[in-house]
């Protein structure tokens, strides 16, 4: 799953430990959802998305719904 | 949830490294005092079964530290570690067992008798692959 964690770190100019900890988690952790290489639980998502002031699909964007201009699509009833 | 700050590693957190060391020293020290057959049966059967009580205050230790990882990716870590040792103890032990039908082992060299002793290399294997897979 792609995230923009690394592009709003950066523009609060936060390293990677500073934002591990506001989270509670480890900077390992932090990277390897920067990296793409986990994504994180519920809980998680929903906290990250809370400290940047953002909505959760503002941070996590869902490779399936994404369509090629790089927008998401809202699903259809 | 996730916004408190990661807590500082306690003595806590080391009881598995120290439990499996304690756990390994007594064995051996165990299986040396067993083995003297001058010495009284009952000295015998306690260095026998102190290995045990010491695998049961490490086995507490260990869950006990399991339940105070508040990291999600390092439990996540730890589990896939387990997920490959335990199956891969499990196979050696059915695999040799299968073999001791066919081929008496050397009981005091490759036997089942021994591959819980292999459970910490087949964790640590497990652990180096999981965290190259997320780090």
């Amino acid at each position: 799953m792609n995230n923009r964690l690394r592009v709003l770190r950066a523009e609060r100019e936060w390293s990677q430990a500073e934002l591990a900890e506001r989270l509670g988690v480890s900077r390992q952790t932090i990277n390897s959802i920067e990296t793409g290489r986990y994504d994180p639980s519920l809980p998680l998502a929903f906290g990250i998305a809370r400290l940047f002031g953002l909505r959760i699909e503002d941070v996590f964007l869902d490779e399936a719904s994404a369509s090629p201009d790089g927008s998401t699509r809202r699903s259809e009833a | 949830m996730t916004s408190n700050p990661p807590r500082p590693a306690t003595w806590a957190d080391r009881i598995p490294v120290i439990g499996g060391i304690a756990l390994a020293v007594t064995w051996v020290g165990g299986r040396a005092v067993v083995g003297v057959e001058s010495l009284p049966k009952g000295l015998r059967m306690a260095a026998a079964l102190l290995p045990v009580a010491v695998f049961l205050v490490w086995v507490v230790g260990c869950v006990r530290s399991a339940r105070r990882l508040d990291d999600e990716l390092e439990r996540r870590i730890q589990l896939e570690a387990l997920a490959f040792a335990f199956p891969c103890a499990f196979a050696l032990v059915m695999g040799l067992g299968l073999l001791e039908l066919v081929v008496t082992l050397p009981k005091d060299d490759l036997s089942y008798r021994h591959v819980w002793a292999l459970l910490p290399l087949f964790y640590l294997v497990g652990l180096t692959i999981a965290r190259r897979r997320y780090t």
